[in-house]
């Protein structure tokens, strides 16, 4: 071999080793289908969650989708990832009463473990840190929107859910949960008998009812329609039947039925 | 796995105990003694008051029932002959070799599985049986519950049955998953895999599983007794407030706990100082070291659990007050200590499955297990973490709401190890070409449904998405795709794998292939209706719902019932092929572990020469050769 003809034979740069692995068949026809199911997945996300979930009738409820949404799409590359290689693998198989022969022999790959192990983990991180801020954001409106927020104390009951609105309106007990529109609400729950679970569904919030120990939840209903107010907690015999209705009302609508339960407008 | 040279040779003395009391001893006079102490207790803590009602002294009548059933399981032991070995020890007659032949079942045929035998193979087949009848009344349950919500406004059974069947279905089924894998495989398989000739502590491994078999009766008496109202996470007060089914409850955790504390210990102790020679921990086959960081897991867990059930019974007979708010208690304490071992729980149900699965893909790939390293952190890590998870299930109870985040941080961190899990599985097979036997359609299927359970955990850890989520029909969904789509799949797959190795034939493949396309299909239908109820707003655990609900309670039931009839073909496959399959060679698969080199039955003490170890038990491959 000539001097010349070693020059010529320089080792292939990481970016060519890495071009040229993508061209490889195997490789190229997984990655195109880790794109189908990352889109297959992202679609799922923009499509099905908001249509299974309800319409919010709160930012809560609103910002409940969009984190399903959005964990969903974050979560695309890795199924993309999983179902590709499954894919890969199941359209090589072999059939037959015998083994088939050995597949390659190597069993490690430093690069590929570590490779996946901080995509991993900026994905987790992703989520981790998005979810953060969902809650922290959602604390922060909870302690601004509490300051002039109505009081709902709720009671949880073997199998009932009552409802006493403020002294200022009068201090009526209801077992239908009205609210008024763009009024914040704050939920002060407790039980009477066993642990229950206050959730009214449109609205996007949820607590348990704990005997003596008082929890709070603050929301704030931004958009006029029903609310499904059901308990998450098994709680005996009759818990698939503790549930109520209610509604987000006008403010003019909310004051009639206010009057009407014998209370009075604040 | 190769083997070089071969030591130590067993002698075996000819077995002739025949004035022993040990031979007269099984499962009937079990049975007999169970009961004798069961009564007499009952009769002794209730007193001799002929005006005694039970319906008057409430509280008596539970300290009876819970100190009767504690006393059935020592009585059924005394029975059987458990304690005759540390009697016999304590006295200072040990027992003799010809005895402790007789102990390990030594030519006693189908006898043995009634009797309180020490081979670890019995008592593997013993699980084995236990665990299939568990799923069975599980799965019937279940059947039943899915029946009740197939339509809107069911009236199959009334809400106090509906909920009794909803807390056994939960706790049948967490008990039989919690042995699924480590009861039949893990005694079994496991130590000829590691080349021990039987458990550290052969006699402890037949008491885990006769005190598991003494809490089943336990756990059927709550039938009859008014059921549990509770769910099996059997949250105070509910649980306090609750007739006398609940009892029956908190003495099958008990009970339970003692089982798993004695067989997590057992197999620990194998794992370290049986193996033999030459198998250094990187050369110990990865299901062995799944399942033993699996019930090394336990150990810690359980009597967390039998704690919480010890003061629950003592609220309920002596109103200590431990979970009372009225006395001074919390609910929120009994949530932290059912969690503690809650969480960590599914964890142990699914290790040792996904680890049978890990050791089914290099034998059906014909590749080397991809970064064994990787597997043993995935599992490691899954393990360590889940011990700091605990209170994700509260972040909705109102208890300290400033540690939720803390809290989603380390249960959205397991995503990590647990991606190093499908990184392993999916990198052994990158390339391979998978030989579609039922082990390895198995595989396929735990990558789809251990995907969709974990990525819908991500949401469930988050508390915003909790906040909605929790306590809905998608939390219901989510776990049985973690612990039935991917634990129970892996312990099916491991049985269609090991079935040739326990039973000496081959299990039927058309009946295998039928049963698995209904059970994965079904699961999947029953499932994701579930998911979408769930999202819509369908509370967990409800007896009746809005009609909103009705078409994908419907399709979900529809998929429950192709389960059920997977599951009953499968049943019979195993049944049937147990007798009339096609006799199994000594290795059908071609697998390189030490199981697949002694032949069938295996004999009692595994290997006439223990075997020494060279290399790992994975050396598939084309650069192998």
């Amino acid at each position: 071999m000539s001097e010349h003809e070693q020059f010529d034979k320089v080792e292939p740069t990481p970016g060519e080793r890495f071009s040229k692995f993508l061209k490889r068949k195997d490789v190229s026809s997984t990655v195109a289908w880790a794109f189908f199911y990352t889109l297959v997945f992202v679609l799922v996300a923009l499509y099905l969650y908001p249509r299974w979930m309800p319409k919010g009738l709160s930012n809560e409820m609103r910002s409940t989708t969009r984190l399903m949404v959005i964990f969903t799409i974050i979560s695309a590359p890795v199924c993309g990832f999983v179902l590709s290689m499954a894919t890969h693998s199941f359209l090589r198989r072999h059939k037959g009463d015998t083994p088939p022969a050995d597949g390659p022999g190597f069993s490690a790959n430093r690069l590929g473990v570590a490779t996946f192990s901080v995509m991993a983990s900026i994905l987790t991180l992703t989520a981790v840190i998005y979810g953060l801020v969902e809650m922290n954001t959602a604390a922060e409106a909870s302690v601004r929107e509490a300051k002039d927020a109505m009081v709902v104390k709720v009671v949880g009951n073997q199998w009932v859910w009552t409802f006493e609105y403020p002294e200022s309106m009068g201090g009526f007990k209801s077992e239908v949960l009205n609210l008024p529109l763009n009024k914040a609400v704050v939920f002060d729950i407790v039980s009477a008998d066993v642990n229950h679970s206050f959730w009214p569904v449109q609205l996007g919030v949820k607590v348990d009812a704990n005997r003596l120990a008082h929890t709070t939840v603050t929301t704030k209903p931004i958009k006029l329609g029903e609310i499904d107010v059901k308990c998450a907690e098994l709680c005996g015999l009759y818990h698939a039947y503790m549930e109520t209705t209610g509604a987000v009302m006008t403010t003019d609508d909310f004051n009639k039925w206010v009057i009407t339960q014998g209370g009075h407008t604040a | 796995m190769t083997t070089l040279d071969h030591h130590t040779k067993s002698a075996r003395p000819v077995p002739n105990p025949q004035k022993s009391l040990i031979t007269k001893l099984n499962m009937g006079t079990g049975l007999i003694v169970g009961i004798i102490f069961a009564y007499v207790t009952y009769k002794l803590v209730r007193g001799s008051n002929p005006d005694w009602e039970p319906t008057q002294d409430i509280n008596n009548h539970n300290q009876a029932l819970i100190a009767s059933m504690l006393m059935w399981s020592v009585g059924f032991l005394v029975g059987i002959g458990a304690f005759i070995g540390p009697w016999r020890w304590m006295i200072g007659k040990d027992l003799t070799a010809e005895e402790q032949l007789y102990l390990a079942g030594d030519g006693q045929g189908i006898k043995r599985y009634f009797k309180y035998c020490t081979d670890h193979k019995v008592v593997g087949i013993q699980y084995l049986w236990g665990v299939i009848a568990m799923l069975a009344v599980g799965g019937t349950l279940a059947m039943m519950i899915r029946t009740n919500l197939a339509m809107p406004g069911a009236k199959l059974v009334t809400p106090s049955i509906y909920n009794s069947l909803v807390g056994l279905h939960g706790i049948t089924m967490i008990i039989a998953m919690i042995v699924v894998a480590t009861g039949p495989f893990g005694n079994y398989i496991m130590p000829i895999m590691i080349g021990a000739r039987d458990m550290a502590f052969p006699r402890l491994n037949a008491l885990s599983w006769w005190v598991l078999f003494t809490a089943i009766p336990v756990l059927c008496s709550a039938w009859f007794l008014g059921g549990i109202p509770t769910g099996w996470t059997a949250y105070a007060p509910l649980s306090v407030q609750a007739g006398p089914g609940m009892n029956a409850f908190l003495c099958t955790i008990i009970i339970f706990a003692v089982s798993t504390a004695v067989a997590g210990a057992n197999i620990t102790a194998t794992v370290v100082g049986m193996r033999t020679k030459g198998m250094t921990w990187n050369r110990v086959p990865i299901f062995v070291i799944g399942a033993t960081i699996s019930v090394a897991l336990a150990v810690p867990a359980f009597p967390t659990f039998m704690l919480s059930m010890i003061q629950t019974a003592m609220d309920r007979t002596f109103q200590t007050g431990f979970f009372d708010a009225n006395a001074g208690g919390s609910g929120w304490l009994y949530a932290h200590l059912f969690w503690i071992m809650g969480h960590p729980e599914v964890y142990v149900i699914l290790l040792p499955g996904v680890a049978a699965l890990m050791e089914i893909v290099p034998v059906f790939v014909r590749r080397p297990l991809f970064s064994y390293t990787s597997a043993v952190v995935g599992f490691a890590g899954i393990a360590g973490l889940s011990v700091l998870v605990w209170a994700h299930h509260m972040y909705m109870s109102g208890w300290m709401p400033m540690l939720n985040g803390p809290f989603m941080v380390t249960t959205e961190m397991i995503s990590v190890p647990t991606g190093l899990i499908f990184l392993v599985i999916l990198g052994t097979m990158w390339n391979g070409r998978p030989w579609m036997k039922l082990p390895m359609l198995g595989v396929f299927a735990f990558l789809w449904n251990m995907l969709i359970g974990g990525i819908t955990g991500l949401y469930l850890s988050d508390v915003p998405a909790d906040n909605y989520l929790h306590g809905s029909m998608y939390v219901t969904a989510h776990f049985h795709y973690t612990l039935m789509g991917a634990a129970l799949t892996g312990a099916v797959a491991g049985l269609a794998y090991w079935y040739p190795k326990m039973t000496g034939r081959m299990l039927n493949e058309r009946a295998g292939y039928i049963s698995f396309w209904l059970i994965q299909i079904g699961f999947n239908v029953l499932f994701l209706g579930m998911f979408i109820v769930g999202a819509e707003g369908q509370p967990r655990r409800v007896a009746d719902y809005a009609q909103e609900y009705g078409t994908a309670n419907m399709v979900s039931t529809i998929g429950a019932y192709s389960i059920g009839l997977g599951f009953i073909i499968l049943l019979w496959a195993v049944v049937h092929s147990w007798r009339h399959g096609k006799i199994a060679p000594m290795n059908p698969w071609g697998a390189k572990t030490l199981e697949w080199t002694v032949p069938y039955p295996v004999p009692l003490e595994n290997f006439d020469e223990l075997p020494v170890i060279t290399s790992d038990p994975y050396g598939y491959g084309k650069a192998a050769h």
